[in-house]
């Protein structure tokens, strides 16, 4: 009597991980929570454009409503929270003795992870943005120029952006720190909104998400002085060229997270960690 | 008993821990613990804080040694292959409540590199062994904590390991329950298991293992059948009790033997007696029962078992 597998192999190992990282995601009662705020930000959006400034117009209030609350907060908290609980949720209840006996690679474990926090996260963020657009578009008065739908497209790829860069920093947190959504709480309110009253030069503003992801936007929609400034209250003199490369710096920081986390995540002796 | 599995080409031992130490900073888990199983059940018995645990996850990679090497069916522990032929049974309570039972161990069964449907079968067929199976569609939040300890056993099991670790396998189990589990890790050994099996309960203990591992703040106490534990330990008298006509009689002639320490009555036709020279004793026994009016009742030993031989080991 042997054991003739020797183990599931890498890629098979992700899908697996991030299928159940999405099997065990999708029962937690923190998404009906979730469903509430989708339905209610369009409802908020749908009787503020009733009463929206002038010149704000659908574009503007979409664009503020859709950045301020999806951009900043919803897909932020909701990826770093399902990030958090995929991987120190584990560590912390010791559920991980049960995947890490198992003869794959814990680098392709934290693989899935990230890949089903990220979509989870960035499909509920397109959701979201889509059907807060939806409610936007119902006001036909407010688009005198007709619907540009390009705006939910240019959306959707910052939320997708967006929940990508969280996710990598959610598992590199919950994999090397005792606290991590302190750690997150850190990161999103001290060093984000530090980094977001610095001149537009500061290299600090690199290392946070927040920053290219606005970038992103930005060079996505094409703002207006004014819609500019709405958006990037920081940058009194919004100009094309300090877009400069918003991907490839989301894709560094975010990169950077994931190696670090799949150190520690594989190094790590998790059960002499103590609980908290 | 192990050198014959030399013969088939595997190692000698399916678990070679050699001289293994682990430190948290300061503090001494183990200390110098040099213990192998071969194709058997090994009972590693202490109290707790003893590292029964520790030395538990050290063999299965989860900790790695400050010191010395731990080998699994010939790989160190921790690697792939050492994790491919390891089941562990751990001393958390956690499971993935939200999943059902055959769910549960399917997936963990996925990562040995089986397909799903295997994956399923295995698991359905393994839960059923351990009785679970009209419940293991059911999701593990409702399983009562029998129902969840067989789960935490079908997971090390479900793959069928070389090397089974289990820690406090009859947790939370009823007697029946414990009785079939017994069975079932005294038939692994048979198929070319090698078992570690930890209880803080020494009687579950006795009658499942082969040897036993004692352990003392870090350190092994002592290694060995219990019988073999008992006959290193001269210093400690044995306990007989013997029941027989007139004991009154009989304690008047025993107590001049020179193997009788001391004599005490218990109900009316019991003695217990404190022995050492224990071979010589029973031998001169059987040949006063032969000649005793009524011959003797009963001859029974009280501290050949192992808690006994714990207690007197630690005193």
């Amino acid at each position: 009597m042997t054991t003739k597998p020797q183990g599931l192999g890498s890629l098979a190992t992700i899908v697996e991980s991030a299928r159940q990282t999405w099997n065990l995601s999708r029962r937690d009662r923190l998404w009906w929570f979730v469903a509430a705020i989708l339905v209610l930000v369009p409802a908020l959006a749908f009787v503020l454009a009733g009463r929206a400034e002038d010149g704000l117009g659908g574009r503007g209030l979409f664009c503020l409503m859709a950045w301020w609350l999806h951009g900043t907060v919803i897909v932020p908290w909701l990826t770093l929270y399902l990030g958090v609980q995929a991987v120190h949720g584990r560590i912390e209840d010791r559920t991980f003795q049960y995947l890490f006996l198992r003869p794959v690679r814990k680098v392709a474990l934290l693989a899935g992870n990230w890949i089903a926090v990220a979509s989870m996260a960035g499909g509920t963020g397109v959701l979201g943005m889509g059907l807060l657009f939806g409610a936007v578009a119902l006001r036909g008065d407010l688009w005198p120029d007709g619907i540009e739908w390009g705006l939910a497209g240019a959306f959707a790829v910052v939320a997708g952006a967006a929940a990508a860069a969280y996710a990598a920093v959610a598992v590199l947190f919950g994999a090397f720190f005792r606290r991590p959504l302190v750690w997150a709480a850190f990161f999103v309110v001290g060093v984000q909104m530090l980094a977001a009253n610095l001149p537009v030069s500061a290299g600090l503003r690199r290392l946070t998400i927040t920053d290219p992801l606005r970038r992103l936007l930005l060079d996505g929609i094409e703002p207006d002085r004014r819609l500019a400034q709405m958006l990037w209250p920081a940058e009194r003199d919004f100009r094309p060229e300090l877009i400069e490369h918003p991907l490839r710096d989301l894709l560094l920081l975010g990169g950077l997270c994931l190696v670090a986390a799949g150190m520690a995540y594989a190094r790590t002796e998790y059960d002499s960690r103590e609980r908290e | 008993m192990t050198s014959t599995a030399a013969s088939s080409g595997l190692p000698d031992w399916i678990l070679d821990c050699e001289r293994i130490s682990k430190w948290y900073g300061p503090i001494s888990a183990l200390t110098d613990v040099t213990l192998r199983v071969g194709r058997e059940v090994v009972g590693l018995v202490g109290r707790s804080g003893a590292g029964k645990s520790t030395l538990m996850k050290l063999a299965v990679g989860l900790l790695r040694p400050s010191q010395g090497s731990i080998r699994v069916a010939g790989h160190p522990a921790g690697s792939r292959g050492a994790r491919a032929c390891s089941g562990l049974c751990p001393d958390t309570e956690r499971l993935y409540d939200a999943l059902s039972g055959v769910d549960f161990v399917a997936w963990m069964l996925r990562y040995h590199g089986l397909g799903h449907r295997e994956c399923r079968e295995r698991s359905a067929a393994t839960l059923t062994e351990l009785g679970l199976g009209e419940h293991m569609h059911r999701p593990i939040r409702e399983y009562s904590k029998g129902m969840r300890q067989r789960v935490r056993l079908a997971q090390a099991l479900a793959h069928r390991p070389r090397f089974a670790l289990l820690d406090e396998p009859m947790t939370g189990l009823d007697p029946l329950a414990r009785r079939e589990l017994g069975e079932r890790i005294r038939r692994l050994p048979e198929q070319g298991v090698g078992v570690l099996v930890s209880s803080h309960v020494l009687q579950e203990l006795q009658g499942l293992v082969d040897r036993v591992v004692m352990l003392h703040q870090g350190r092994v106490l002592a290694e060995g059948t219990v019988a073999e534990i008992r006959e290193q330990m001269p210093a400690a008298p044995h306990r007989v009790r013997i029941g027989a006509a007139d004991p009154r009689r009989l304690a008047a002639e025993l107590v001049h033997w020179p193997s009788v320490q001391g004599v005490r009555f218990g109900d009316s036709s019991v003695l217990e007696l404190s022995v050492t020279g224990e071979p010589d004793f029973y031998i001169a026994l059987t040949e006063l029962g032969t000649r005793w009016p009524g011959g003797l009742r009963e001859i029974t030993p009280l501290d050949d078992d192992l808690a006994s031989v714990f207690g007197y080991l630690l005193g």
